[in-house]
């Protein structure tokens, strides 16, 4: 399987065009395999009962990071829609509200990079070794996002830094309204660029995947629901985290 | 680098019936290349710069040539040459704009064997493009004439996205102006679409220049009478007055009423992708006198949003110029 | 009007019939047993260097024969052509060959093979790399120059200010490599009432032959025969031995038709030797051909100037001073030399009283350059002309009178040494070329007509050298009385290969169905004759035939006085006998005298030939010694000082102000080559150099890609040749027809100046149009036309040279 489609540059070299879109069919047909599999396995498990979601609720995310999420969400979805479907053969005029979702992207995680190092407990998020256990050990819980949730979180930062920057990159190579294309970029390098870009894009068409199908499993549902109302329940809380780790400020 | 300039091997089709012409178009898709003229084909061809296993002769076609009267106009055979459109009747008496902008296409020569259909989907002149280089147009990933340095004198003023080429075709704005609709076949049946939305820019389609999809053919072309007999001006500038594309040029249709404007349709070629269609111009016309203040006022509205490249700001006075020069006639 | 039989008369050259019914055999039409064919894998970079070659997907496949790379010809030193290059310099720059049994296997193998090639920095403009740290076209440097002290790489550069200023208009300061002058340059300027200084640029663009330079070859008993496309015949030989590294005996070089040359075919180039190692190699016959898109690459190109002028005039409008700086465009292989003779042409055309030319020739990786129709002449041609106008209007002069005041003629000295010239009659040529295009009527119309329209009249002169001397003639009677003349001139497609045969056949005064040319192939027996290039042949070869045909008078008459008894001298010919002058009955035919000849042998029948002739000339006697009567001589014939072809060109043009076009409505060209030869092949120079100088003044140039090092013109569409309504349906032309006095018949070349008088009266009439604004600038190209009239800038920086 090729990962990169090549093309003859203006001195005739052989240099990377960018990614190989077939790689999208082999990646959603993963997915979908990688879901289905869990979703049988998840079935046969002997569900828990749901934690009731009534009673004391707390604050899990704050509004204006439910706002991030979700301006993110829309962002991304725009740019894989207007990133991917032109390259399947759905041709409309893609490129503006391509670079026009994709800064709306960059400005935002900006946002949230600031947000989460000086306003949120960065913490939180930290994936360390001790988080490992949890997968092994059912008595195990964690702190405010489980190993999955941080992992979770850590490919789509990386992911999305990675197409943020690429994106900037190629950004420069088209016309704006601020300024004419450079040359500065190298056939060779501009292939790479397409390519990391290309790639991940097709990446996160795989985690975002995941990422919903997650937020739409029943035992997962009321995260969904903390992401649109903020808040989880204390039974919800107390049944999948830890206290002592997630010690929520009155 | 090697220098190609002979024929690669091919396979040859020349269907005589209809169907059997849908089904080669069906089968190669993309594949198949359709044969007019050849006029730019044999070009591509020998360059290797476009490689297609199979190229479908659609001259022996009877059905696809010639011009007839219909109740509502006239409708000409996509595989008519440009000689023909040239010298029939019926265009020189009803559209005889379309005969002018034909009559101004390349030379005698590829007038003899070009055919209207072939001029109407040929190829952008990009020089960079026409080198075989893999520019955006060709599926790459960078435009090569858009840059700091590159040497864009041909190329676009407007519409352009990532790629800057423009609409070689001189019988393209003439239709445009007419308002003609172009119509398709493929083996699943007919579709019709004015051929306005038969071009497509590089914002859509980065990779083709009309709406074409793989498998069809474009088999004829239908002139209303909406436009026929019109007062029209047509007038091409290139560097050369024969065998040269248009730097810019002009196609106009006009219908005045007690000396104000009734309706118009004003096209350029040569600033855009596609033939560029001046609607503000048009509008603004509209229920006014042609006078001279008016004249030049559309001059201006002509070359409003017009994007410079390197070097080709001089079509901004030469399209205004020519529009002048069209409503003054 | 002379009384010449068949100089100054139109006649029927024998190739003619070839070319109206497709029997003409170019390079390319010739096949030999077991021919292979080859093509070439050219450069993709504008400067960098082969690391590896891998040819092994094409090791084992079907039809391919061979591979020829660089290491199988001989090197040659930068900055050099090659034959094949490892360190290519140009895109295009040939890096191997693959020969098949038919092409199209040679280009899918092409395909195929995979070369590596480290990238080096490059320049498409000089000023570019005249830059201090700008690239350099070659490593070993990016200024060339030749001359007879010595030749050699230099790397100069300016500073960023200099470069600055010269874009500006101002004198150049930074370090030239040549220069001359004469008379007190100072002192001129003093005296001048009026000083004109401009900067200028000339884009330089390609030779187009319609021809490609297409070659096959094969070996026989050690012989290379080689079928080429050559602009020379004879004087392709050394050369092409040279390249093919054998002795000029062992190389036969058939080129019966030549597709356009126009300086680039002057002598044998690499690619013509190519066939001959391949051949080698293979043994077998290769044919190389080179497809249109290489002859843009190979096939040479004007040299481009960007330069600085300052002229000084006196009251009364004679110039009294000239002052030129001119950065050459010399492309990758210093090749060109435009700009000194750029110098001497304003020497000579405007007779400035003191002069000083500066010039520098810098290398860039475009395409190769080469002499092409009036090389330098033509170019400031174009520039002078509209700073003539301009300084006859601030002197308040006709435009016509100011050119007449200073006017070449049989007085002026030229060049930095002030040599004499062998005869000038410029003012004759302009004041014939006024007549006839009623230029003093013309000048009263009004210049703006119907709007947006504008009129312009401008003149134009061309000058180019136009004689050489020292080449061989030879002729031979044969018994049957057929007279055969041998031209190794080459066949250019002028005719002047058939026209100045007649020179013989003049003298011999015999009638022209006797005669038989003999041409098109070096084993044909031809004599070392002139290049045909640099507007030489006509004097050239009209001096080597009068003298073959002299010395084969006097033979005749020796040979008749043999027979009849007496002295050779009371011997006179009528065209078909020897007879004696008082007594006519002594009286031998030419047949008889030349079976005479072979009887009696010795001189007579070329057993025995001068020593002085060439070598080439040597064997071809030889060859035919004992088939008759011989006249074999070397040209020793007076020759003292330039010899100048002249041309006068008026031109009207009709400029739109809306579009930037204009339309050519009148163009008068005269000649002033001395005596005309041959009045058809006169009017269809004259109208050919004008086409050319239209497209040179308005539409053709080079154009490259700064950043990629691409060039835009591989093709004729790009490249912007004048279609034929781009030029008057009526070109005028005609001759002044005066004699040139060393010349026997009076008679000096004209193929360049034909060019220059037109470009430079275009240039002048647009300026004319425009009320006088000068481009400074070849070609002066619609959009610019139209930036100037709507007061916008121009696309290109000042000085840009090889852009749009
Ligand atoms: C030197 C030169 C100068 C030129 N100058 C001009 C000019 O000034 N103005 C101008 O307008 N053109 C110009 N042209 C272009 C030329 O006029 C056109 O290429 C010609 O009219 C094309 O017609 P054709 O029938 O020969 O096309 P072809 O080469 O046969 O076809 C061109 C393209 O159209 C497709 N095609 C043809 N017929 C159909 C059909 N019925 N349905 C679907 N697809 C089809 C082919 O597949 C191909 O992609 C020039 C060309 C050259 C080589
Ligand atoms: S203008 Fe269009 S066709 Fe030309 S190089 Fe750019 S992308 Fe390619």
């Amino acid at each position: 399987m090729e990962f990169a489609t090549l093309k003859k540059d203006v001195w005739g070299r052989e240099v990377i065009l960018g990614a190989s879109w077939d790689l999208l069919w082999v990646i959603l047909a993963l997915t979908f395999i990688g879901i289905a599999m869990h979703a049988i396995i998840a079935a046969a498990k002997k569900r828990k009962a749901a934690p009731d979601s009534s009673g004391k609720r707390i604050e899990r995310h704050e509004k204006i990071d439910r706002i991030f999420h979700w301006v993110m969400a829309v962002s991304m979805f725009v740019l894989l829609i207007t990133g991917i479907f032109p390259k399947i053969g759905i041709e409309f005029a893609w490129l503006t509200i391509h670079w026009v979702a994709g800064l709306l992207l960059t400005v935002i995680t900006i946002f949230h990079i600031f947000r989460s190092i000086f306003w949120q407990n960065i913490k939180d998020m930290w994936i360390g070794l001790k988080d490992f256990k949890e997968p092994f050990d059912e008595s195990y819980k964690p702190g405010k996002y489980s190993l999955a949730q941080k992992s979770m979180h850590a490919s789509v930062t990386i992911l999305t830094l990675l197409v943020i920057v690429s994106g900037i990159i190629m950004f420069a190579l088209i016309d704006t309204p601020w300024w004419e294309r450079t040359n500065a970029l190298s056939e060779d390098i501009l292939g790479w660029v397409f390519l990391i870009h290309g790639l991940v894009s097709l990446a996160l068409v795989a985690v975002i995947s995941l990422h919903i199908y997650f937020g739409l499993r029943p035992e997962k549902l009321f995260y969904t629901r903390s992401m649109i109302k903020g808040w989880i329940s204390e039974h919800e809380k107390d049944e999948n985290h830890d206290q002592e780790k997630w010690v929520v400020k009155d | 680098m090697p220098s190609y300039d002979v024929m690669p091997e091919v396979q040859l089709y020349q269907p005589t019936e209809v169907d059997d012409a849908l089904n080669l178009a069906e089968k190669f898709r993309q594949q198949g290349w359709l044969l007019g003229g050849g006029q730019d084909t044999y070009g591509w061809l020998k360059d290797r710069a476009k490689n297609p296993t199979a190229l479908i002769d659609l001259n022996d076609i009877e059905a696809f040539k010639g011009i007839k009267a219909t109740s509502t106009g006239i409708e000409i055979g996509a595989l008519t040459t440009l000689r023909d459109i040239i010298r029939n009747p019926l265009i020189n008496d009803h559209f005889e704009i379309l005969a002018k902008a034909a009559g101004r296409v390349a030379s005698p020569q590829i007038r003899n064997v070009g055919t209207l259909g072939g001029n109407l989907i040929q190829d952008t002149r990009c020089w960079y493009y026409r080198r075989g280089l893999a520019c955006y147009r060709a599926g790459g990933n960078l435009c090569y004439a858009d840059s700091p340095e590159a040497m864009n004198r041909e190329h676009a003023l407007f519409n352009a996205s990532r790629c800057v080429a423009v609409s070689p075709s001189d019988t393209a704005t003439a239709l445009v102006a007419l308002n003609a609709t172009m119509v398709i076949k493929n083996i699943d049946g007919d579709r019709e679409m004015s051929a306005e939305d038969f071009f497509v820019g590089p914002d859509t389609h980065i990779t083709q220049m009309t709406a074409l999809e793989p498998g069809e053919i474009l088999t004829g072309i239908k002139l209303s009478n909406e436009w026929s007999n019109a007062r029209y001006y047509f007038e091409k500038i290139a560097d050369r007055d024969v065998w040269d594309f248009a730097l810019v040029s002009i196609a106009l249709v006009i219908k005045e009423e007690a000396n104000t404007v009734k309706d118009s349709r004003m096209v350029c070629g040569g600033v855009a992708c596609t033939p560029y269609r001046l609607n503000k111009v048009e509008q603004y016309l509209k229920g006014n006198p042609l006078s001279e203040k008016i004249i030049t006022n559309a001059a201006k509205i002509a070359s409003q949003g017009a994007e410079t490249l390197n070097y080709n700001h001089f079509k901004i006075p030469l399209m205004e110029n020519l529009v002048k020069r069209a409503l003054r006639s | 009007m002379n009384n010449y039989k068949h100089i100054g008369k139109n006649f029927i050259p024998p190739d003619i019939y070839g070319k109206v019914n497709g029997k003409a055999k170019y390079a390319e039409d010739f096949r030999a047993d077991g021919m292979v064919f080859a093509r070439m894998y050219t450069s993709p970079v504008a400067h960098g260097r082969v690391t590896d070659i891998d040819t092994s997907a094409i090791d084992n496949m079907e039809g391919v024969v061979g591979i020829l790379t660089a290491d199988d010809v001989p090197s040659t030193e930068a900055p050099n052509a090659a034959i094949l290059t490892n360190n290519p310099a140009f895109i295009g720059d040939p890096i191997l060959a693959v020969a098949a049994t038919d092409e199209r296997i040679a280009e899918d193998a092409l395909n195929k093979i995979k070369v590596k090639i480290e990238t080096l920095p490059f320049a498409v403009d000089p000023l570019d790399s005249l830059m201090e740290g700008g690239p350099d076209a070659r490593e070993e440097g990016n200024v060339f120059s030749r001359s007879r002290e010595g030749s050699g790489f230099k790397k100069i550069k300016w500073t960023k200010k200099q470069i600055e200023e010269f874009r500006a208009g101002k004198e150049p300061t930074g370090e030239h490599a040549t220069e001359w002058n004469y008379g007190n340059l100072e002192q001129g300027f003093k005296d001048a009432a009026l000083i004109i200084e401009e900067p200028f640029v000339t884009t330089g663009y390609a030779h187009m032959s319609m021809e490609p330079r297409t070659a096959m070859a094969y070996w026989q008993n050690g012989t290379c025969y080689v079928y080429g496309s050559a602009q020379s015949q004879s004087f392709w030989l050394p050369g092409l031995a040279r390249l093919l590294g054998v002795e000029q005996d062992k190389v036969v070089l058939i080129s019966e038709n030549t597709g356009g040359g126009f300086g680039s075919k002057i002598g044998a180039y690499p690619a013509a030797a190519l066939p001959g190692y391949f051949s080698k190699k293979l043994g077998r016959p290769v044919q190389l051909r080179i497809t249109r898109e290489q002859e843009f690459y190979i096939g040479s190109a004007r040299v481009g100037f960007q330069g600085w002028i300052k002229l000084g005039f006196a009251e009364d409008g004679r110039m009294t001073a000239g002052d030129v700086f001119i950065i050459e465009d010399i492309g990758p292989n210093a090749t060109g030399g435009d700009g000194s003779s750029a110098g001497g042409a304003i020497s000579l055309l405007y007779d400035p009283e003191a002069m000083r030319f500066r010039g520098l020739p810098v290398l860039t990786n475009t395409t190769p350059r080469g002499a092409q129709r009036g090389p330098g002449q033509n170019q400031i041609a174009a520039i002078m002309a509209p700073l003539m106008d301009k300084a006859a209007k601030a002197l308040d002069l006709d435009r016509l009178e100011i050119r007449k005041i200073n006017a070449v003629n049989n007085e002026t000295t030229v060049y930095a040494e002030q040599r004499p010239v062998t005869s000038a009659y410029m003012k004759e040529a302009l004041q014939k070329g006024a007549d006839l295009f009623d230029w003093d009527t013309k000048q009263q119309f009004p210049q703006k007509i119907n709007a947006p329209k504008v009129r312009g009249l401008g003149i134009g002169q061309g000058y180019h050298s136009a004689g050489a001397k020292g080449f061989d003639g030879l002729i031979r009677i044969a018994p049957d009385g057929k007279i055969h003349l041998y031209s190794g001139v080459g066949n250019l497609g002028t005719y002047s290969y058939a026209s100045t045969t007649r020179a013989a056949a003049e003298v011999l005064k015999c009638e022209w169905d006797d005669c038989i040319i003999h041409n098109g192939r070096s084993d044909k027996n031809l004599p070392w004759s002139s290049y045909q290039a640099g507007s030489v042949s006509t004097y050239a070869q009209t001096r080597t035939n009068y003298v073959a045909a002299v010395d084969a008078v006097d033979k005749m008459k020796n040979i008749a006085a043999k027979i009849h008894g007496g002295k050779a001298d009371d011997f006179d010919i009528d065209g078909r006998h020897v007879h004696h002058k008082t007594t006519p009955s002594k009286s031998s035919t030419y047949a008889e005298i030349a079976q005479a000849a072979i009887e009696f042998g010795g001189t007579f029948s070329g057993a025995i030939y001068p020593e002085d002739i060439h070598d080439i000339t040597k064997r071809s006697v030889q060859n035919i010694a004992g088939t008759g009567l011989v006249g074999v001589a070397k040209d020793k014939l007076p020759q003292n000082g330039v010899i100048p072809g002249l041309a006068a060109a008026f031109v009207e043009i009709e400029l739109d102000l809306e579009t930037g076009k204009y339309e050519i409505m009148d163009y008068v060209g005269i000649a002033e080559c001395g005596t005309v030869v041959h009045p058809q092949g006169l009017d269809a120079q004259m109208k050919g150099g004008a086409v050319w100088g239209m497209g040179m003044a308005g539409l053709e140039r080079h154009v490259f890609d700064p950043q990629n090092g691409l060039p835009a013109n591989i093709g004729y569409h790009q490249c912007k040749v004048p279609s034929y309504l781009d030029v008057p349906s009526v070109t005028r032309t005609d001759a002044v027809d005066l004699p040139d006095p060393q010349n026997p018949f009076g008679a000096r070349g004209i193929g360049e100046p034909a060019m220059g008088c037109a470009v430079a009266a275009l240039t002048s009439a647009i300026s004319d149009a425009l009320d006088g604004y000068n481009f400074g600038r070849t070609p002066v190209s619609s959009d610019m036309i139209l930036n100037y009239v709507t007061g916008n800038n121009q696309s290109f920086k000042p000085l840009q040279t090889n852009n749009f």
